[in-house]
């Protein structure tokens, strides 16, 4: 799924490792997000919308075409 | 007290066990094999699960040692472990795993099965056992070898 975490994580001049540290993941798993190669759960979407003080789909852009690929 | 420092300690008392378990059955397996005769086993196969608990134990002490007492390493080490996407990976490990050892755990009983009829020959001896232990360590490595690509993937 297509986000716009690196963009509004690069205006807030956050390294990947912050960011992973403020909302509990490993570097690694905001890499696979920023990459749109990992969906986070309901869970994580919500406290990233909430870090960044956005709406989750203003965080997350979903299309129907996105395929469920677990 | 920090949920970070609670949690590594937690893991810490976790790998203390692991050790002390370890070093009673290797301890057991020696005192087995060195005084006592005519065992139904060999005993070896005791000291081993010994030698592999306190590898495991002491692996995990000192990867937890490292971070205790500094609560932002011990907070990541924490996030890492949790981390909703390993998690992920170890469960997609796990499943790949389970199936072929139930694959090759079924191919075993048609083995049995034919043999007992005398259209295979018979798993014993030797063969047994080398059966026995692909159908450990084959599930093990397909673990290891999907979870080290699942965490590298992306």
């Amino acid at each position: 799924m297509k986000n716009m975490l690196e963009q509004m994580r690069t205006q807030r001049g956050w390294t990947q490792q912050e960011l992973a540290d403020m909302v509990e993941v490993s570097r690694q798993t905001i890499i696979s997000l920023e990459r749109g190669r990992y969906n986070p759960s309901i869970l994580l979407a919500f406290r990233l919308a909430r870090l960044f003080d956005v709406k989750i789909e203003d965080l997350f852009l979903y299309s129907d075409e996105e395929v469920y690929d677990a | 007290m920090r949920n970070s420092t609670k949690w590594i300690e937690s893991k810490q008392r976790r790998a203390l066990i692991l050790l002390g378990a370890g070093a009673l059955l290797f301890a057991a397996g020696g005192a087995l094999q060195r005084w006592v005769t005519g065992l139904p086993f060999d005993a070896r196969i005791i000291g081993g699960l010994g030698i592999l608990l306190l590898g495991v134990g002491l692996a995990q002490y000192l990867t937890y040692r490292i971070v205790r007492g500094d609560e932002k390493a011990a907070a990541r080490k924490r996030s890492e472990e949790l981390d909703e996407r390993r998690v992920m990976v170890r469960n997609q490990a796990g499943n790949r795993a389970f199936w072929v050892s139930l694959v090759m755990g079924y191919a075993g009983l048609m083995w049995a099965s034919f043999a007992s009829n005398d259209q295979l020959p018979a798993l014993e001896g030797n063969t047994l056992w080398f059966f026995l232990v692909a159908l450990v360590v084959i599930p093990f490595g397909v673990y290891l070898a999907s979870y080290v690509r699942g965490i590298n993937e992306g």
